[in-house]
């Protein structure tokens, strides 16, 4: 009861003789310096709160106690963040800071790709994709067939991808080519792709080789009977005729026609190595007329001024054999050379099954 | 040397060399395979050599080309070479493709290889042919 009424000034040397005390106590439980410190000052705010209340002789022993208690929260604290820190973890990335940036501009992307289509083709391509209309509810209002419609939505949704592809790289395609190849690209159709030699004008046009990488990753989806092989080195040579063969087999080649395959491949890949550096080799499987597999080696080289006499054999421009033209032709079934000087080759082959 | 497996092992067998390719080689592979054939052809001052091809679905061009090239030099260099395991779709593909092979000898596994090199048959195909 006398301590109540005491007034504080006998309490602060007290506690300021308890310092060392309580430093000592703190001390060898914790380690670390600051930490320790940290609990020190925490204890003496305790005492010094409670100390008109705890009687003066017990207030060393009251001291001890509390740093104690104050030393085992501590480990408390520690001990329940270190059982939860696993919960903290957020494993979703961060929104980085420009994705509002790229929304807006994909947005208005699509807003002026859909400013290009007709406002005929606007309103079918919205009532089906927006709206949920189906195709034959459309068909009647239009008075064609539900298939006609179906095939109408896949043309603007293709030339939709294109003119999205074109706005958000806020380009103008260089020629006059570009559109109908990309177009030919987006929609999937073999066909007028090589109508338009889609493939010769995606390695001439820098742009439509970069904007048709989507509609081209697009296409394959769904669709593995054809294989492209970039070539710009030896190793490449290796790779193409091994995916020839591999792609072949699937078809039911024999082992010997498999092997004359991948041998023509390895003959025109080089061809491309030796004389133009860049090109690519695209092996597809053809089930019309009958099952075979053909193969288009495309290069931007230099060109073949006199492809007659390439043909030839024993003709050659580098010191090799000059078989290479000659030696692949023999070996498949279909041979074809375009070249344009300055521009590229194009070589097509083709093997078909026998019987 | 490239890493990961070897390519092509060169094992040396009495006065032979034994070189199994074991995998696809691309060109310049091909050339470094016979840059190390002919410098080791000298070392061990081997008199035949077998090169082993099972392992090879395609000979082209080339391919068959530096085979031709390493016996010819081989040849200067007094060492007689073998072209082992040939599979019979690749022959077909090398007389398809139009390559002349004359000049390559060949046995059809790396026992009859063996045999020819330790058999008196040494230039023996040459003088068959010329008595026929």
């Amino acid at each position: 009861m006398r301590s109540g009424n005491e007034p504080d000034s006998p309490a602060q040397p007290d506690i300021t003789s308890l310092i060392p005390l309580v430093r000592r106590v703190v001390g060898a439980r914790v380690h670390e310096a600051t930490v320790a410190e940290d609990l020190v000052q925490e204890t003496l705010t305790r005492v010094l709160a409670t100390a008109p209340r705890v009687e003066p002789g017990l207030l060393e022993s009251y001291a001890i106690v509390t740093a104690r208690n104050v030393v085992s929260s501590l480990w408390r604290e520690q001990d329940r963040h270190r059982r939860n820190q696993h919960r903290v973890v957020d494993l979703r990335p961060p929104d980085p800071p420009d994705t509002d940036l790229l929304a807006s501009e994909e947005q208005g992307a699509v807003t002026r790709a859909l400013a290009q289509l007709s406002e005929r083709e606007r309103h079918l391509l919205l009532a089906h994709e927006v709206n949920g209309r189906d195709t034959r509810s459309l068909a009647g209002e239009q008075g064609s067939t539900a298939g006609a419609v179906a095939a109408q939505l896949n043309r603007i949704r293709a030339r939709l991808r294109v003119e999205y592809l074109l706005a958000l790289d806020n380009a103008e395609p260089p020629t006059d080519r570009c559109r109908p190849v990309l177009l030919a690209l987006s929609g999937g159709d073999r066909r007028r792709q090589r109508e338009v030699d889609a493939g010769r004008h995606l390695l001439e046009c820098e742009l439509c080789a970069r904007l048709s990488s989507p509609l081209l990753e697009r296409g394959r989806q769904g669709r593995d009977d054809e294989v492209c092989i970039p070539i710009h080195s030896d190793g490449d040579i290796v790779a193409a005729r091994q995916a020839a063969r591999e792609l072949a087999a699937r078809l039911g080649f024999s082992r010997t026609d498999l092997t004359l395959i991948a041998t023509a491949v390895s003959e025109v890949a080089r061809n491309i190595v030796r004389f133009a550096e860049a090109g690519e080799v695209v092996v597809e499987l053809l089930e019309r007329p009958r099952p075979g597999v053909r193969v288009v080696a495309r290069d931007t080289g230099p060109g073949i001024a006199d492809v007659e006499q390439a043909m030839r054999d024993g003709y050659s421009t580098y010191h090799g054999l000059g078989l290479g033209l000659p030696g692949a032709r023999r070996l498949m079934d279909e041979f074809a050379v375009a070249s344009e000087l300055g521009r590229g080759t194009t070589v097509t082959m083709t093997k078909w099954r026998r019987r | 040397m490239t890493p990961g497996p070897k390519l092509v092992s060169i094992l040396r067998q009495g006065p032979y060399l034994i070189a199994s390719v074991h995998t696809a080689l691309d060109d310049t592979q091909m050339t470094r395979f016979q840059e190390d054939l002919i410098e080791q052809i000298g070392r061990h001052r081997s008199r035949g050599v077998i090169i082993d091809v099972a392992a090879l679905d395609v000979l082209d061009s080339f391919a068959t080309r530096t085979l031709r090239t390493i016996g010819e030099i081989a040849r200067l260099r007094g060492a007689r070479t073998i072209i082992v395991g040939i599979q019979p779709e690749v022959a077909f593909a090398i007389v398809s493709l139009g390559m002349s092979t004359g000049s390559l000898e060949t046995a059809l596994d790396l026992e009859e290889g063996l045999t020819y090199l330790d058999g008196p048959t040494w230039r023996e195909p040459d003088r068959a042919r010329a008595a026929r």
